[in-house]
């Protein structure tokens, strides 16, 4: 037995040794596609509400394309990750998947994901934002196909109530939560998310105060700026005017109840706002854009990109569909189909888009809105921002250590690229 | 007569050595048929991913790597020494011994309150008891957190409701670092000791009457009953309650992963959930790493289980 575990172990330290990195990063180059006629299967995966609706969907491009069937396996949004990971690992990749922005690095590093053939794809169509989200290394991998962003809800009645305009900066930020407390009895003045994503809080407030998260290929979270922001977001909780003792999970009923009296989320949430409030709640909110800091008003970026598999037996017609998806055409009927706010500029112009005030609040956001990186490591590094961001919103860590700390945390994993 | 006997010894230790050594054989390779389904199963789903994981826990190996998992460079033990420094991995650490240490004996000792309460006492609605108990065991963990988290508000949940009528006021469960695994220790608990219970049920009706008839004759009240006679001859039950939860219990996951999230600060962040999070981060060789030492300590103590625990005449 003994000896059957050391032959193991002997055996392990050979294949071990055989191993090591050679080095060479990818060197992916965009190859031309060809746009004549599509033909045959291909199969997509996309993930949550768009997975489920893209099925129907599709048929539209399969009457426009004869001779060309569309499979769409919809799965849930927390397992879709590690599935295209496993895929990638079995060579068993579908034609085109839906992915998460913020995973993009990490699939373009294995080398798995097909560059955007530069004579299908027009990338001055999309939100430069959104663009960066399928950058890697210089190369594009894949479209934007929606996107979201975030804003400024509040509840326009407890507003009136408190005699208060929604804030435009920072400073009235802070007075329009004490009055919104004091006078319009919202005890939680305004929710802002300190646990699991509230990373998302946080980035916003960095670039509105002028700063990044990264520079040359480095984390940079030791700045004046991150500390800026966080004794910003901190403040609420030392004025008593943002919740930090309320459930996972207290939010968006507290909005509905008027505990809370505004919050910051993306366009997903006015049809989660209009469905849970009840009949009538939509007259009693309403967005605005992201009061601004002392660098303007920028907002984060996010959605959803489409990427194609190297390993598709059906280049041609993959790439058409993806091409179909980005058309500004049909993202606006997308957008009637699912809400997704549109990738593509020019589908704002559509009636459909324009009817709702709320959504126009996005898409003027858009404009300036940003990403993080697309570095591999961005999980990792956003658990550490969001573990410190608690801290502070706990009032357990100043400002400038939690800086501090996201920084020699996030050197300790790096960029990964 | 003598070479009669001489012969048919002769034929004998022959045909010992000719006929049944082939038929030992075949039975032999017969037995490594019959076991070969398990035996391949145990392999492939097995000892291979639990060996795959210890060979990537000292490489460098991460997701990025998929598609050429030995293109990667050997570490040594670079991440079993990051283990020991990182914050997150040793609060995980704690919180899982916290777990087990107080989860553990909390839910053998209600398992067996409620079994020996149900065995002896409460006639008629044994029935209805021992579903109620049991119905925790098989019901889903999101149907049980959604309950709990009602119980567990601190605004309008029914436990601070409770408090408040006699003058308490509670604090909020689970957004509170002091309380929040406390919490789900009693969660856990309650979920998980109607299972004990079953196991010890059955267990009890094991039990000679004649060992209580002749402790009545000794004069023996119902506590040395209990002491001298039932826990005794409890011990083979024990043993598989006590390791099969303490290894439940190691494992420690859903509960932090459908109530808390790990939070707040990690103060609910179990081993499990640490390594999970590591394995979702691409992280595959650390999180391999962190995997074997959990594995390790959950064998150790199975172990050490065994050895105090077995029944004292094996």
């Amino acid at each position: 037995m003994r000896k059957q575990v050391t032959a193991g172990l002997l055996a392990a330290a050979v294949v071990l040794s055989g191993c090591g990195r050679s080095g060479t990063a990818t060197d992916d180059k965009a190859k031309n596609v060809d746009t004549g006629k599509a033909s045959g299967t291909i199969t997509v995966w996309a993930q949550g509400s768009e997975g489920e609706q893209l099925g129907a969907f599709a048929k539209q491009f399969e009457a426009a394309n004869p001779g060309v069937t569309v499979n769409v396996t919809p799965m849930g949004m927390d397992v879709a990750h590690d599935k295209i990971i496993s895929a990638i690992a079995g060579g068993a990749t579908p034609d085109v998947s839906m992915i998460g922005t913020t995973w993009m690095g990490e699939l373009a590093k294995t080398g798995a994901v097909d560059p955007t053939p530069g004579n299908l794809i027009d990338k001055s169509r999309f939100f430069p934002g959104s663009w960066d989200t399928v950058t890697f290394d210089g190369v594009a991998y894949g479209v934007p196909w929606y996107v979201e962003t975030r804003a400024f809800y509040y509840r326009t009645d407890l507003a009136a109530k408190a005699g208060v305009k929604p804030p435009a900066t920072w400073q009235e930020t802070q007075s329009f939560a004490k009055a919104v407390k004091d006078k319009a009895g919202a005890s939680q003045g305004v929710y802002q998310n300190y646990t699991v994503g509230s990373w998302q809080e946080l980035l916003p407030l960095v670039w509105q105060s002028g700063g990044d998260i990264v520079r040359d290929g480095k984390w940079t979270f030791d700045t004046p700026q991150m500390t800026q922001a966080l004794t910003q977001f901190q403040s609420f909780y030392k004025a008593g005017t943002a919740p930090n003792k309320v459930d996972e999970g207290a939010f968006p009923q507290n909005f509905i109840k008027g505990q809370a009296a505004a919050f910051y989320s993306g366009p997903w949430m006015i049809y989660a706002l209009d469905k849970d409030g009840g009949a009538g709640f939509a007259d009693k909110y309403d967005v605005a854009p992201y009061p601004k800091g002392s660098a303007g008003g920028t907002s984060l970026m996010g959605g959803g990109d489409l990427v194609v598999f190297k390993k598709t037996k059906n280049r041609a017609a993959a790439w058409k569909f993806v091409q179909w998806l980005s058309d500004p055409a049909t993202q606006a009927k997308w957008f009637q189909t699912v809400k997704d706010l549109p990738a593509v500029q020019s589908a704002f112009g559509d009636p459909a888009l324009k009817a709702d005030k709320r959504v126009a609040v996005f898409g003027e956001t858009l404009k300036t809105a940003k990403t993080p990186p697309p570095y591999p490591t961005w999980d990792q590094v956003a658990h550490v921002l969001e573990t410190e961001i608690q801290k502070v919103a706990l009032l357990k860590e100043s400002p400038a250590d939690a800086a501090k700390t996201m920084q020699t945390k996030a050197d300790g994993i790096g960029t990964g690229a | 007569m003598s070479t009669a006997a001489a012969t048919r010894r002769g034929l004998d230790r022959a045909s010992r050595r000719a006929g049944p050594a082939p038929r030992r054989a075949r039975g032999r390779f017969m037995a490594w048929v019959f076991a070969a389904p398990f035996l391949i199963l145990f392999l492939v789903m097995y000892a291979g991913p639990l060996l795959a994981g210890l060979g990537m826990s000292f490489t460098d190996l991460r997701s990025t790597d998929v598609r050429h998992p030995l293109n990667v460079n050997g570490v040594g033990l670079a991440n079993y020494q990051r283990l020991m420094h990182d914050d997150a991995m040793r609060k995980a650490a704690w919180n899982t011994f916290f777990f087990v240490a107080t989860g553990v004996p909390l839910t053998i000792v209600f398992g067996l309150a409620a079994a020996v309460a149900l065995h002896s006492g409460i006639g008629r609605a044994k029935t209805f008891f021992r579903t109620g108990y049991f119905l925790p065991q098989v019901t889903s963990i999101i149907g049980i957190a959604v309950a709990w988290r009602f119980l567990l508000d601190p605004q309008s949940g029914l436990l601070n409701e409770a408090l408040g009528a006699i003058g308490v006021h509670g604090p909020a469960w689970l957004a509170d670092e002091r309380t929040a695994l406390p919490s789900l220790v009693a969660m856990a608990t309650w979920r998980g000791f109607g299972f004990d219970m079953v196991i010890f049920l059955a267990a009890l009706q094991g039990v000679p009457r004649e060992l209580y008839e002749a402790a009545d004759v000794d004069g023996a009240g119902t506590w040395a009953k209990f002491r001298r006679v039932t826990l005794p001859m409890l011990r083979p039950a024990l043993l598989f309650t006590v390791v099969y939860s303490t290894i439940g219990y190691m494992q420690f996951l859903e509960e932090p992963f459908v109530m808390t999230k790990g939070g707040p600060l990690d103060s609910t962040l179990s081993a499990s959930y640490a390594i999970y999070f590591q394995f979702g981060a691409g992280n595959y060789g650390y999180a391999g790493a962190a995997a074997s030492v959990l594995f390790t300590v959950i064998v150790a103590l199975s172990f050490v289980q065994f050895r105090v625990l077995r029944p004292k005449h094996l």
